[in-house]
């Protein structure tokens, strides 16, 4: 043992030392620069003109805020930023306490078994081409077509499943010996899940919303599909640009840029939640 | 202030495992009653019926006088402490206090007044903004015990909240769980496989074993008398020596060693003469002076080693032809070199004997 803290301790000074800890950060910059140059091209793109913009190597033209401008005069972006702002805030909202309810149910009294739990999985593995034509085909019958509301209903196909299922391990565990406590201590069944059971599980329940927030403003085939001119979402907004008369690269980044800043924002809470959510069945 | 009393209890889990049968136990009004028994006998879910936290399959549960099998947990009006203590992690060390009073919509005043008395009792005082993260875990200890205490209720359901703790803090809550009997005299039921706050804190002690009560009786009464061999182990540290042993009408051989038996033991036995028997030998009853025990026979015990405690030494040994082991409590400068023989004096008045087949004692030779 003390032979062996020797050597690695010598091997830290020498070459081998070294390979081993300059290995790992070549490895992890590669890594990090593949996913990142996409996102600073783009960046760089969006404030470039469009001839300067597909330019190898890439060269700095006229810099400026033209193609934010663009996209607020020439397209409808504050259009397509709203609808996405709404049907995903909308969609969020009634998901989460519906998941948040279904996940409770399945952790506290199995309802439904496990046949229920898997058919709730099952529906966020089927590609979701198969879900868009019957929604097409009765959101027509229902004059939901082209309507906002219909997409937040759409939207409700995706993020229930998956926040539920995300919710359920939240409320497993050593939540339900708290309940018992609370039960005990006088609570009904509905004290219980709204004193203990939600509050104990709420950066879960956050992470949950978060995640449903940015899977619905990120959506595209449903949004396609089923929104109007006027009830169109950034991403299919984007998608027209891509389109129109060639690419718009230079207005497409601008508008890309924007609408990664909501998603952007809020990342760090989602991760800051996220790991107190997963951490918290260490509490005692 | 309430008696519990439950008759022909059955617990069937929904996987079929029957966790508790046919469990029939009177707890008084006020009473300190002990759960005892080994891992996965079922004294958990024992409590947990009572408080609710576990549907009964058969039998009735009475708390008060009155039925409750299908009353709700939050109206049985009873508390519990778990053995991990279940605090609300997300609530002050005073919000955990004061739930139950809340949610009964009590007094803000009233409410205020009790958990400073209740934190000054069990001195937790100093805590009451804390959140349990920040608690060591005797501090725990006594938050989960004062959100018990706080409610005033009709009984408390300890599930070995000791065990958690470290043993100087365990003895000393213990002392301190004896005297807020004493003071309050709600009814507790504390579970537990601990022998020594068995013996120490019941004022009766209920063993349980594989679902089933093997034993009700006060600490003394278990010890003197034990229904079989079962009880007589695991009762005490060490328990009863058991060794295999032949009864005839005037004496018991236990290989090489036979033992007299006194005049009053011959008649109770008469009727099993003749047969194998397993002899129960209790550790304190060995003697080294002749003159300790009045009806006393000499046993010659082989030392194999000795573990010295302090206020006493245990020496483990053996009977002379024999591989079969026995321990022996002896006073505190007692040595015995391995391989030593050392001449012992039992005390025959405190013989017990067990039916080899059954395990069941075959009478009980001392009252108290
Ligand atoms: N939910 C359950 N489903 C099935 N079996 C269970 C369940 N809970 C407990 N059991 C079983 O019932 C038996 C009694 O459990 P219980 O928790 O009452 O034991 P215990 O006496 O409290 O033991 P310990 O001293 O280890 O706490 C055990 O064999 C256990 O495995
Ligand atoms: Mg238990």
């Amino acid at each position: 043992m003390i032979e062996n803290d020797h050597k690695s301790q010598g091997a830290a000074f020498g070459m081998r030392g070294i390979v081993k800890r300059v290995l790992p950060h070549i490895i992890l910059c590669a890594f990090s620069l593949m996913i990142l140059m996409p996102l600073l091209w783009i960046l760089r793109v969006s404030f470039t003109d469009r001839l300067t913009a597909y330019k190898i190597p890439p060269e700095i033209g006229t810099v400026g805020l033209m193609n934010y401008v663009e996209i607020f005069q020439r397209y409808p972006f504050a259009s397509w930023f709203l609808n996405s702002l709404i049907v995903a805030l909308g969609a969020t909202a009634i998901a989460l306490p519906l998941a948040t309810a279904l996940a409770y149910a399945f952790a506290r009294f199995n309802t439904g078994g496990t046949f229920l739990r898997l058919g709730v999985l099952a529906s966020q593995m089927l590609p979701p081409i198969i879900l868009v034509l019957p929604l097409f085909g009765m959101f027509l019958m229902a004059g939901l077509m082209h309507s906002r509301t219909g997409l937040v209903i759409a939207h409700l196909t995706i993020s229930l499943p998956f926040l539920s299922w995300m919710l359920v391990s939240f409320f497993e565990g050593d939540v339900a010996r708290l309940e018992e406590a609370a039960r005990v201590d006088g609570a009904t069944r509905w004290q219980a899940f709204r004193h203990i059971a939600v509050p104990v599980a709420a950066p879960g329940i956050l992470a949950a919303g978060l995640l449903g927030f940015i899977l619905s403003w990120n959506e595209f085939l449903f949004a396609l599909v089923l929104s109007g001119p006027s009830s169109q979402t950034l991403p299919v907004g984007l998608a027209a640009l891509e389109t129109h008369a060639g690419v718009e690269i230079a207005p497409l980044a601008a508008a890309t840029v924007v609408s990664l800043v909501p998603v952007f924002a809020l990342l760090p809470f989602l991760r800051k939640h996220l790991i107190k959510g997963l951490s918290l069945g260490a509490l005692k | 202030m309430a008696s519990i009393s439950l008759s022909n209890i059955h617990k069937l889990y929904p996987n079929g495992y029957a966790a508790v049968r046919d469990v029939s136990l009177d707890i008084r009004d006020g009473e300190f009653m002990i759960l005892l028994g080994p891992s996965g006998c079922g004294k958990s879910t024992t409590l947990r019926m009572i408080a609710g936290l576990e549907t009964i399959s058969a039998g009735d549960l009475h708390i008060g006088g009155a039925r409750v099998n299908d009353v709700d947990p939050a109206d049985r009006d009873v508390a519990i402490v778990f053995q991990n203590y279940a605090l609300y992690p997300h609530m002050t060390v005073a919000d955990n206090l004061s739930f139950g009073l809340r949610l009964r919509n009590v007094e803000r005043r009233i409410i205020e007044g009790r958990v400073a008395t209740i934190a000054g009792m069990l001195g937790i005082g100093d805590l009451l903004a804390r959140k349990p993260a920040q608690l060591s875990g005797g501090q725990r200890q006594r938050v989960a015990l004062g959100r018990a205490l706080v409610r005033e209720p009709k009984a408390f359901l300890l599930d070995e909240p000791l065990s958690n703790l470290d043993a100087k803090l365990r003895a000393s809550m213990r002392t301190e769980l004896i005297k807020l009997h004493r003071t309050l005299g709600t009814t507790i039921v504390h579970v537990t496989h601990d022998q020594v706050e068995a013996m120490t804190m019941g004022e009766r002690i209920c063993i349980m074993k594989d679902g089933v009560i093997v034993q009700v009786g006060a600490p003394m009464e278990v010890y003197r008398n034990p229904v079989n061999t079962f009880v007589a182990g695991f009762l005490a540290s060490p328990p009863m020596n058991l060794l295999h042993g032949m009864l005839d009408s005037d004496r018991i051989s236990i290989g090489d060693v036979v033992l007299p038996l006194p005049q009053s033991l011959r008649r109770a036995f008469a009727s099993h003469a003749g047969r194998k028997v397993i002899v129960g030998l209790r550790p304190e009853d060995f003697h080294l002076k002749a003159d300790a025990a009045p009806v006393a026979a000499p046993i010659e015990v082989v030392s194999v080693t000795t573990e010295v405690l302090g206020p006493e030494v245990i020496l483990v040994g053996t009977l002379k032809n024999s591989s079969a082991e026995l321990h022996i409590r002896c006073p505190r400068d007692f040595r015995s070199e391995p391989g030593a023989m050392t001449v012992f004096n039992y005390d025959l008045s405190q013989l017990q004997l067990f039916d080899i087949e059954t395990t069941t004692a075959l009478m009980r030779p001392v009252k108290i």
